[in-house]
């Protein structure tokens, strides 16, 4: 049966688990505990070192890979024409895509005023940061000579040379280092206050003193908050159209070419809400265990993520209606490379990997509907693997089917990766947990001051809750079902 | 720099204080908080913050700054083809863009940070470390004659714990 709110262990004040518009986390009782709870997911465990010591593991496998890609060539990865582009530019669009969750609920949501992003924030950041940072390993990997990447970066040099302003590659480098650099610095702002609170709670001098650096002298005054929350909206405010611009200008690297399959105006909106998508799916496989582990599912309710699932459910959606209409402008074009194309796509040699795209991505989060299960933590984390597997082949669909089966019979081909891929591919999983696992035991994997801000403050004299508005939480009946 | 320090654990008697205090003619108040909160600011009722300013030159300088990087980029090392611009607007806006982002975004910390006073190095008078905690602090500015009165009326409006500090 479940319940909106575990009990916590060792917890015997026994409190009501039901939410109201006056309290949306009922089993927290003060500020204190705030603190206390989330302070208390930072010890390191032996299963900690475990998961790292695995993700250390991939990560050497990836890098050892790639040292054997840098001596052998490109070759070494399994491309060969047509097809130039396979699995580091699926996984890079992939890795893109996930690294949009984060920003859309800390940016896009805070806009919004949807309360539910604010126990989940800090966690989607943190896998933003992380994400983009290895999807900018992937342009660079796919390069001959790596360490040749910086021609791609416009500064005055020798070689007299510049890159061309007007290729979607260099719109890549901007895009993807502005978001890296504008993700990382709005994760960095919002952590401060909550840096400032481990430093007022640290005993080992040591670790006082990092966090002390790295608070910046944060001290809680309404003055530093007042600048602090009108920085942090605007930061919001510019946050919310880079979201939906950088992967606008991803989907650009397949839309500016006339290949079929790719020159269709569609592909921004299609890119973006299929970045959501993922993002969202990506939020839960890590959300899911997180809450489990740290024993936090008195502050990531039931609520949030039922809340973040029917965000799921939309997104997948509109990604449906994206595959629809791509089919649908294929077959009204009368343009015959197009519907070959796509007929290719879903009955042709890249068949099995079409129809695992559909299956993970439009027809299984269906399922969404139902709210038992939206509510039911271990559907929600088999349909979050499934949106990951479904939208790393949704990228595959688009990449390879198309370089593959091109204008001319000539130029048809096959692509079969090879085991220098899958280490990459392998290794990339590795490097973002790494940092992930690292994140979450050194910096609070909750924003320690806003979910301080809806847990109602001590009164001296009794809050009046007369004029709240119970529209918070339209499925309370369940709850309240739940609880009987 | 002399003064009184109180630690309240509610936050409308921490209202009621400041509201006092303001009252009394006790002009240089500053509160502590663990996570901002709208009564402070009917308490305080301090000016609008000026980051927005930052955030608009910034954004400003950012747009310049990304249509002029690959117009002069075209100018200087030019792609000729037959009939079209040397340097075309439609497809810079796109630098232009991110680069009002980024450096608007990059202002508007820098803003942020000038405005707050930080880096700070130290914690100055007048902090506690369970104002980050749970509890809320009112640190006033009072003359030697005067700091009396001003724990007096801290210790009236329930202050936890109320101390001298310079």
């Amino acid at each position: 049966m479940a319940t909106l709110v575990q009990p916590r262990p060792g917890d015997d004040v026994p409190r009501p688990n039901l939410p109201s518009a006056s309290n949306r986390l009922p089993a927290i009782a003060d500020y204190e505990q705030v603190d206390r709870d989330i302070i208390a997911t930072l010890g390191p465990t032996l299963g900690w070192f475990a998961a790292l010591g695995v993700a250390i593991v991939c990560l050497l496998i990836g890098a050892s890979a790639w040292t054997y890609q840098i001596y052998e060539g490109l070759g070494a990865a399994g491309y060969h024409p047509p097809v130039m582009w396979g699995v580091y530019i699926v996984t890079f669009v992939f890795w893109v895509g996930i690294g949009h969750a984060g920003t859309l609920i800390s940016a896009i949501l805070y806009l919004f005023r949807a309360g539910f992003r604010t126990t989940i924030y800090r966690v989607s950041e943190a896998m933003t940061v992380f994400a983009v940072m290895t999807a900018g390993l992937f342009p660079i990997l796919h390069l001959g000579r790596p360490w040749k990447f910086f021609y791609l970066i416009p500064y005055p040099n020798w070689r007299l040379i510049w890159p061309n302003p007007k290729s979607p590659l260099v719109w890549d480098v901007f895009a993807i280092l502005t978001y890296l650099t504008v993700s990382a610095t709005f994760f960095y702002v919002g952590l401060i206050p909550d840096i400032a609170v481990l430093r007022d709670q640290e005993t080992n001098p040591v670790r006082k003193r990092i966090y002390a650096m790295l608070s910046l002298g944060w001290r809680n005054s309404e003055h530093e908050w007042r600048h602090f929350t009108r920085a942090y909206l605007f930061l919001a405010a510019f946050a919310t159209p880079l979201v939906l611009s950088v992967h606008s200008v991803v989907s650009f690297d397949f839309a500016m070419a006339l290949t079929p399959g790719w020159h269709a105006t569609v592909f921004p909106p299609y890119f973006v809400a299929g970045a959501i998508f993922s993002g969202i799916g990506m939020v839960f496989t890590i959300c899911i265990p997180l809450r489990k582990v740290f024993k936090l599912e008195h502050i990531i309710t039931l609520n949030d993520l039922d809340a973040a699932a029917k965000l799921c459910l939309f997104t997948s959606m509109v990604v449906g209606l994206a595959y629809l209409s791509e089919f649908q402008v294929a077959w009204m074009s009368g343009n015959q490379f197009e519907q070959e194309y796509f007929w290719n796509r879903v009955f042709g040699q890249w068949a099995w990997a079409a129809w695992i795209m559909l299956i993970c991505n439009c027809v299984l989060p269906l399922s969404l509907f139902s709210q038992k299960l939206r509510r039911n933590t271990t559907w929600l984390f088999l349909i979050s693997i499934t949106i990951n597997i479904g939208m790393w082949f949704e990228r595959f669909v688009i990449v390879v089917p198309s370089l593959s089966h091109e204008f001319e019979p000539w130029q048809w081909g096959g692509y079969a990766p090879t085991w220098v891929d899958y280490s990459i591919l392998l290794g990339s999983f590795g490097w973002f947990f790494m940092w992930f696992l690292l994140f979450i035991k050194q910096l609070p994997v909750m924003a320690i001051a806003e979910v301080k801000e809806i847990v109602p403050p001590r009164m001296r004299r009794p809050a009046d809750h007369s004029h709240d508005l119970d529209v918070g939480y339209p499925d309370s009946a369940i709850v309240l079902e739940d609880r009987l | 720099m002399q003064g009184v320090l109180g630690a309240f654990r509610e936050i409308d008697a921490t209202c009621d204080a400041i509201a006092e205090l303001r009252k009394k003619n006790f002009s240089e108040i500053t509160v502590f908080t663990p996570t901002p909160r709208h009564e402070f600011e009917h308490a305080l009722e301090p000016p609008h913050s000026k980051v927005r300013m930052f955030t608009l030159i910034g954004g400003l300088a950012g747009l310049t700054f990304g249509y002029w990087i690959p117009i002069w980029i075209s100018d200087y090392w030019p792609i000729v083809v037959g009939g079209k611009p040397v340097a075309s607007w439609v497809p810079y806006t796109i630098i232009g863009f991110e680069l009002m982002v980024l450096i608007g975004s990059l202002s508007t910390v820098f803003g942020m940070f000038a405005l707050a006073r930080i880096p700070r190095l130290t914690m100055t008078v007048g902090y506690d470390p369970r104002f980050s905690h749970g509890d809320y602090g009112i640190w006033v500015v009072a003359p030697p004659d005067r700091a009396a009165e001003a724990a007096d009326l801290l210790r009236q409006y329930g202050a936890v714990e109320v101390r001298n500090e310079r």
